[in-house]
Formats: structure tokens, C-alpha cells, sequence
């Protein structure tokens, strides 16, 4: 009789509890997944944003220019992991780049690029030593983009453009 | 009137110490094993005796003539018998109970505010053992009254029969009484279920309905009396360690931390006792790293209780202090509000904007009790008590503080004009003061007086009374409530009552001036008490198919003026929210129980379950819905089985989804049911100085929530150990 009680609690309460929502709402057209993060913060880190691109930057000016979405709200930085989800237009993007920025105001000229830092990208899941290319379909969203931020090794723009003509 | 008079003075009067006998003796199984606790009563008169450590007995002042005797112990089937006892005799009566688990508490003195013993209470009363506590190894009283049936803790509320729903910690509609001293807070009605240390607690007793006619405001829905251990004889000590660790959410996704939380504890008490005066200290200490963020707690309490005891008069005195320092568990992170900037809806942490926020918590209590046994047929009672409570919450956006007392002192005169009959009469005055910076500067006075008569007749047992109570704001006019009651039992086993429960406006709820939601509180002073009448029909078959207690009740609530929180629309954009008396509901429903010992003395089996159906209709408003935070059904199903000194057991809960919840629209909606399961384990050896118990509370780490935005306790694993000596 106690078996028997005993498995009808087991099989009452399994699951029907609070689920996690959907890193990607049904709703979302753009992409999303998890930024992890190593290293140490910096303590001039004002915060840490996604930026992709539909083809990859060539200098200083596309990196700021042709950045989608133009304004990039902010990942939380000071856990181990965050989820994040960009809405974006449909369409190809060549570069999805998790980009740290330093305590300063932008202007959103090249001369950004003195703030910013190249925190991680997301890579190609065929080979992890080249960037992955991220497909946003029409009315939906791209999910499991997850990046990996190393604070300890934040780049410079120059490591990846040419920015002598600025 | 003479008659009246003479009759009045023959009851009061001392019997002459000539004709007054002594009965002792001793209380043990079949072992011979003594029985501590054990009950032994003369029924039909104030005289009556608990059985010490070593299962001995004393009652003196024992009238000449043929006197029954009732001896009776949780867990034992009770025992009567007569003896013949001549003027200024000394006679011993031995007795030996036999293990009985469907044997029905022995002692009812929550229901009609004097110890009946072997008699049924007319209205539904549920007890808690210390047995009950110590298997659930669980660290407060909430926690273990949590599975009593048709009883469900909201978020550190009392909803019995869902009376209470939950009020924002704003009030109490259940009154909580220590040893029969009210204990709700001054300024919030609240009950502090930290003051009193486990160790410090024999068993809780629930009145379910109705209790104003007897115990006034707040006991509206019910009331839960707290008794506390008695001082034994002799030197003891008892040592009481307890830890554990907080499983991880059940998605990684909601991993707040890196490590598992930890909790931790340990009770230490020390006690002396003579047959004259006893003393008993206890201090203890508990940490909690909290299973959600920003969720640790630091408690340390001490307590004393003293008892003296001089001819007829018995003097209790007892005390209670505890220090908390938690964090604000704050409401979760929804979409947008948060840290994570609406990526995904996280129950295990809080908005950073508020990190950092504490409650620094103060309270105590010092009481005094004195009874005086004038004589088998009277005797009175008169009880004095001081609660405090101070509280200090740190935020970055505003601290609030708030300082609440509440005094009290009532007489209570019980008579036994024969031993058919039972009369009470009482008065209590209680002042209540806050000062706060969110309640203000306050005074609250209650002026009562009660009465109850009962009468056997046969297998009938009638009781009938009524409380008056006064109660005056800020030394303004004074309000009327009155509150009868007339309940009835027949044979033991069927039960009936019907009665009226009020509950007073709480100094918060009037005065409350703050920001909730994001919204303004502001004040109501002209709040008037909540009413209801309440009618419950109940019965009890004991033993059933010889191994079966079957107990059911019909219950049904009409309430006028019950305060609920409501939002005010000012042009042109405006909100505010307001508490008001806008409510009237109906809670109806069915309550049933029933305990199994299939293998006698090894395995028992409980299940309790609750159906509500609950009506609310709004002031100038035809239209209809449920009670918030009333869910409709509640389950209960728990198992033991014992094998020597080893036990396991398991419990369930289910509680169905609440149709409703308070200001929807504005919070998070989001709710799902209860089911929450725990499994147990305890090693106690007969007779032995240490016992080892293990929980496993939530075992499937089921994640849910009881109020909007607050998530429930994970899965946590305790292991506790007690040496007792």
C-alpha cells in the first residue's frame, strides 16, 4: 500500500511546475542564445553588447556604420552566463560579435572604436577556428548563438579592420 | 438572587483541608516503559496532572467519595477507572495504556479555552504532536503545521480553510496563542513563527472556524495555540544540531550561483525542576545562504520559561527573544525589469536595482501565568504579556522602520457546578502601539468580556456564549462586536457549531503609507472590522474496519467587510492602491481524514483532503468571482513505517491552482499548482540519549510558486541530530 501511495506522488507531482521561457520568444524575429563569460572584469567595463554584421567589416567606419542593430542594448556581465536576443531584419549576417565597451560616451563616429573591444564572436560550429555565419529566417529566429566573452582577452578593432584611414 | 448567591458561594468555596484526599501513582506501557506527558484528569472538575519523566503522578486536593479517574497519552489508547476515596485518603492507581496510533488526542483546551480530557471538541481541531514535529526534523512550526489538513502556509501567512488567503503580511485573519496567551504582533497582526524555538514547543493544536466567542479578534478563521514543554523534575539538557544544503534550480538557465546553498543550526536548552519551582534556559543559532538570490538568513534566539508552585496557585512565567538579520528575498526578475534586460524570465533572481536590501528584525515576548485551584469546582486564571516587535527594512531606493507592542492581561474563572456542567467567564484588555515611518504613530485599546456555559446531558454535550468586545483607535469612540457561539456534540462523534468571527483592522492596515508595485499605498483609517458567521458540521468514526480513524466536516462562511487591497483610478493618471472593506464572500466546503494502521505499531498511513469552493462579490458590484489565493482543492497523503529503532516516511502535498490572485494586472501572474513531496528518514534507538533524523523536503525540486513573483522553497536536504538527557 505504501508503494502504491508512494507512486502515485511520484507520478502527481512530476512535472506541471514553473518552466524556464524560451531564451528565444515565439514572437522574436533575430537571433539568440548565451554569452558565457571568462577572466576578470575590468573595472573600467561599462557593459557588453551584441553587434552583428551582414557582411564582415573592412574598416573603422563600417564597424561603426554598418553595425545592427545601430543602438545594442546591454548583456548582464557579472554572472558566469547570460542569455541574450537581438531582433534583427531577416537575412544572412557575416560577423555576430560580443563587443565590450569602457566607461565612456560614444558618438557614434570611428572614434568609437577607442572605447570598444572585441570581447568574442561567434563561431562556426563545423570549425570553431572561423567565424560562424548566422541565417535569420523571415518571421522567426535564429536560436542557440551562444559566444563566449574572455575578459582577458579583449581585442582591439585593428586585430580584425584596418582603421589607418581614419 | 439569594439562592443564586448561596449557590455562587458554595461553588467558590474551598472544600476544608480535612476532607481533601491525594491520588498518585504512576503512568507506563506495557513495557512498563513510563509515559512523560501522560494526562491524568478528574473529569468534571479543575483537577488534573501531567505525568513527569518518570511517568509519575501526583493530584492532591481530591474531593471524598467515588472519583473517576481518566489517564490518556498521544499515541495511546486513554484509560478510565474509579476509585473510592475517603476524607484526607491517599490512594495509588497504577495505570498502563496500551500503543493506540487511532487514538484521538487526549487533551482539547484550544476549543473552548479549558482542558477537556476524552471529550471531543464541537469543532474541527487538528494537533501537531511533538512526535509530528520531531519526524519532520523541520526548524520552525510553520513548516510542520504545513501538512495538517485543510491548512495551507502562504508565504509565512495562516489559511486555514482559506480563511486568510494572503494579505500582504498586512494581517492575520488566525489568531496565535502561546499556552493560551495571544501572540499576534501589535502593529501587523502577524504571527512570528521564529520566537519560539522547536525544542521549546509540545505540541500546536488548530481550531478550524470560528473562534471570536472566545478569543476575539483575529480568530476569525481559527486559531492555533502553541503549548509549550513543560519544566520536568531533575537536571536536563537537551543538544539539538542541524544542516543541510539547497539543491540547484533544475535548469541550468537559472543557475544563480556557483556553489550549493548551505544552511546550518544548533539548539542548546538546560532545565532544573522540583516539585516546587523549575527553570529551563535555551539559546540557538541558525544560518541560511537561501536557495534564490539575495535570500540569506541569520537567527539567534533565546528563551526561559520558570514555573512555582505553592499550595494551590501555579505561577508560569515565560520569555522569549530572537534577532534576525535576512535579506529581502525580493520578487523575481521578469521580462524586462531586470539584470538579464527581458532575455528570459528568471525566478531564482531579483532586480539589481534593489540588491543589497535587508530586514533587521527584533522581537520578544515576556508573559506571566497564574492559576489558583481554589477547589475541585473552581478556579482562576489571570495571564499578563508584553510582545514587541521592531523592524528595520534596508533598501537603496527607501528604508523603513517600524516599532509595534502589543500588552495584554485577561482573568479567566472556570467553575464546575457539578460535573455535568462547565462555566467560563473572562475579560481581557489589550493595548497595542506602533510607531513607523510607513504606519506612523498609533494606539489600538480592546476592552472584552466573555462567557461560556456547557452541559452534559447523556451523550449530549451542549455548549453556548457570547464575547463582547470595545475597541477604540487613537483613544477614539469605541466600537461594539459581539460574537456568540453554541456548538454541540453527540456520543463523541458527530459535531456542530455555529458562531460569529470578527476581525479588527490591524494598525497597518489602516495607517500603511508606502510603495508597492510602484505604486502609492495610502492610508484608511476608517476601516471597520471584518465579520463572518461560520457553521460547520463534522463527525468522527474511531476505529473504522478496525484499522481506520475517518473524520469529516461540512464548513460554511459567510463574510461581510473583508478588507482587500484595491487600485484607485485618479484622473488623468493616477494610481493608487487602497485597502478597503469592499469584500463579501462565502467559503464553503468539505474537510475529510483519514489515518490507517494497517500493521499495527509499524505502519501508518494519513490522508487529508480540503475542497473549497470560495464566492467574492465587490461592494456596488454584481459580479462574481473566487477568493484570491484560495485554492480549490488540498491534498495531504503522508506514510510512516517503523521497523525498531529505524523509520522512514514520506509526505505529499497538493494544492490546486488559485483561479485568482490579488491586483492581477499588476503583478505576474504566473502560478501553477503545488506538489511537493518529501521523503524522511530517522534512526532513534529505544531509550537511547541520541536520534539522528534526515528530510528531504521537495525531493523532486518541484519549482513553484504560492504569492505573485516569489518562488517557493527548492529541494533541501537537513540532517538533524538531538541528544537528549
Amino acid at each position: 500500500m505504501r508503494t502504491i501511495l508512494l507512486l502515485v506522488a511520484v507520478v502527481a507531482a512530476c512535472g506541471g511546475g514553473l518552466e524556464p521561457e524560451p531564451i528565444c520568444a515565439r514572437t522574436l524575429v533575430g537571433l539568440c542564445g548565451t554569452v558565457r563569460f571568462r577572466g576578470t572584469i575590468p573595472d573600467s567595463t561599462d557593459n557588453v553588447f551584441i553587434a552583428t554584421y551582414v557582411t564582415f567589416p573592412q574598416t573603422c567606419t563600417d564597424l561603426i556604420n554598418n553595425r545592427r542593430p545601430v543602438i545594442p542594448g546591454s548583456v548582464p556581465y557579472t554572472d558566469s552566463a547570460a542569455a541574450y536576443s537581438v531582433p534583427l531584419s531577416p537575412g544572412t549576417y557575416e560577423w555576430v560579435v560580443a563587443v565590450w565597451k569602457k566607461v565612456g560616451n560614444l558618438t557614434l563616429s570611428p572614434a568609437d572604436t577607442a572605447l570598444l573591444r572585441v570581447a568574442g564572436y561567434y563561431r562556426s560550429p563545423s570549425d570553431s577556428t572561423q567565424r560562424g555565419i548566422v541565417t535569420v529566417p523571415i518571421g522567426a529566429a535564429a536560436g542557440d548563438i551562444d559566444l563566449v566573452v574572455d575578459f582577458d582577452s579583449l581585442r582591439p578593432a585593428t586585430d580584425f579592420v584596418s582603421c589607418t584611414a581614419q | 438572587m439569594h439562592r443564586a448567591i448561596a449557590a455562587l458561594l458554595f461553588v467558590v468555596a474551598p472544600l476544608p483541608a480535612a476532607a481533601q484526599g491525594l491520588v498518585r501513582g504512576t503512568v507506563r506501557d506495557k513495557d512498563g516503559a513510563p509515559i512523560r506527558d501522560a494526562s491524568v484528569a478528574i473529569p468534571g472538575t479543575t483537577l488534573s496532572t501531567r505525568a513527569d519523566i518518570k511517568g509519575m503522578y501526583r493530584i492532591t486536593d481530591v474531593p471524598p467519595g467515588r472519583v473517576r479517574l481518566h489517564a490518556a497519552a498521544i499515541g495511546y489508547g486513554p484509560v478510565d477507572t474509579a476509585v473510592a476515596l475517603t476524607g484526607g485518603d491517599s490512594t495509588t492507581v497504577d495505570f498502563i495504556l496500551l500503543l493506540a496510533p487511532l487514538a484521538l488526542p487526549p487533551v482539547d483546551v484550544v476549543s473552548d479555552r479549558v482542558p477537556h480530557f476524552g471529550d471531543r471538541p464541537a469543532t474541527s481541531v487538528a494537533q501537531v504532536t511533538e512526535r509530528d514535529l520531531g519526524r519532520r526534523a523541520v526548524n520552525t512550526v510553520d513548516e510542520a503545521i504545513d501538512h495538517v489538513p485543510g491548512l495551507q502556509m502562504v508565504n509565512g501567512q495562516t489559511n486555514v480553510r482559506g480563511s486568510t488567503g494572503y494579505v500582504q503580511g498586512l494581517n492575520s485573519r488566525v489568531l496565535m496563542t502561546v499556552d493560551g496567551i495571544p501572540m499576534n504582533q501589535g502593529d501587523r497582526g502577524g504571527i512570528n513563527w521564529d520566537l519560539l524555538a522547536l525544542d521549546e514547543i509540545e505540541s500546536v493544536e488548530i481550531l478550524k472556524g470560528a473562534g471570536s466567542s472566545l478569543y476575539g479578534s483575529a480568530a476569525f478563521g481559527g486559531v492555533i495555540n502553541v503549548t509549550t514543554r513543560d519544566v520536568p523534575q531533575g537536571l536536563h539538557s537537551r543538544v539539538r544540531l542541524t544542516g543541510g544544503v539547497y539543491a540547484d534550480p533544475p535548469h541550468p538557465i537559472w543557475r544563480f550561483r556557483d556553489s550549493p546553498g548551505t544552511l546550518g543550526g544548533a539548539d542548546v536548552s538546560a532545565s532544573y525542576g522540583t516539585d516546587a519551582f523549575g527553570g529551563r534556559i535555551s539559546v540557538g543559532d541558525r544560518h541560511s545562504d537561501g536557495y534564490r538570490q539575495q535570500d540569506q538568513d541569520d537567527h539567534l534566539h533565546f528563551g526561559g520559561r520558570a514555573r512555582w508552585q505553592h499550595m494551590n496557585t501555579r505561577v508560569d512565567f515565560s520569555g522569549a527573544w530572537a534577532a534576525d538579520r535576512y535579506d529581502v528575498p525580493l520578487s523575481w526578475c521578469n521580462r524586462g525589469e531586470c539584470d538579464d534586460r527581458g532575455q528570459v524570465f528568471q525566478p531564482f533572481k531579483i532586480d539589481t536595482i534593489e540588491r543589497g536590501a535587508r530586514t533587521d528584525s527584533r522581537k520578544g515576548f515576556v508573559s506571566v501565568r497564574v492559576r489558583t485551584t481554589i477547589s475541585p469546582r473552581f478556579a482562576w486564571t489571570a495571564t499578563a504579556s508584553w510582545l514587541r516587535t521592531h523592524f528595520v527594512d534596508l533598501r537603496r531606493s527607501a528604508s523603513e522602520f517600524g516599532v509595534g507592542d502589543r500588552f495584554g492581561a485577561a482573568g479567566q474563572i472556570e467553575a464546575h457546578p457539578d460535573s455535568t456542567r462547565t462555566v467560563i467567564v473572562g475579560a481581557e484588555a489589550t493595548f497595542s502601539a506602533v510607531t513607523s515611518d510607513i504606519f506612523g504613530t498609533h494606539s489600538q485599546s480592546e476592552f472584552a468580556a466573555y462567557g461560556q456555559s456547557e452541559q452534559r446531558v447523556g451523550a449530549l454535550r451542549v455548549s453556548g456564549g457570547a464575547r463582547l468586545d470595545f475597541l477604540a483607535v487613537d483613544g477614539g469612540s469605541l466600537t461594539a462586536v459581539v460574537s456568540p457561539r453554541v456548538a454541540a456534540t453527540f456520543n463523541g462523534m458527530w459535531r456542530a457549531s455555529v458562531g460569529r468571527g470578527f476581525r479588527s483592522p490591524t494598525m497597518a492596515e489602516r495607517f500603511v503609507h508606502t510603495t508597492a508595485l510602484g505604486f502609492d499605498v495610502v492610508p484608511n483609517p476608517t476601516l471597520r472590522p471584518e465579520t463572518a458567521w461560520s457553521f460547520e458540521i463534522g463527525h468522527t468514526s474511531a476505529p473504522l474496519l478496525r484499522f481506520l480513524r475517518f473524520d469529516a466536516a461540512m464548513f460554511w462562511t459567510e463574510a461581510r467587510d473583508l478588507i482587500e487591497p484595491q487600485v484607485l483610478q485618479i484622473p488623468p493618471d493616477t494610481v493608487k492602491i487602497q485597502l478597503q472593506n469592499v469584500v463579501r464572500a462565502r467559503i464553503a466546503g468539505v474537510d475529510a481524514s483519514v489515518i490507517a494502521a494497517p500493521i499495527p505499531d509499524r505502519l501508518i498511513v494519513t490522508l487529508g483532503y480540503t475542497y473549497l469552493a470560495t464566492r467574492r462579490r465587490l461592494a456596488g458590484d454584481s459580479a462574481e468571482g473566487p477568493l484570491a489565493f484560495r485554492p480549490r482543492h488540498l491534498l495531504t497523503l503522508g506514510t510512516d513505517y517503523t521497523l525498531g529503532p529505524i523509520g522512514v516516511g514520506a509526505d505529499f502535498r497538493f494544492a490546486s491552482r488559485p483561479a485568482r490572485i490579488e491586483l492581477e494586472g499588476f503583478v505576474d501572474p504566473r502560478r501553477v499548482p503545488v506538489k511537493v513531496l518529501d521523503l524522511r528518514a530517522a534512526w532513534k534507538p529505544r531509550g537511547g540519549p541520541v536520534e539522528v533524523r534526515l528530510l528531504a523536503a521537495n525531493v523532486l525540486n518541484y519549482i513553484y510558486n504560492l504569492v505573485p513573483e516569489t518562488l517557493a522553497p527548492v529541494r533541501t536536504v537537513t540532517m538533524t541530530a538531538v541528544w537528549t538527557h
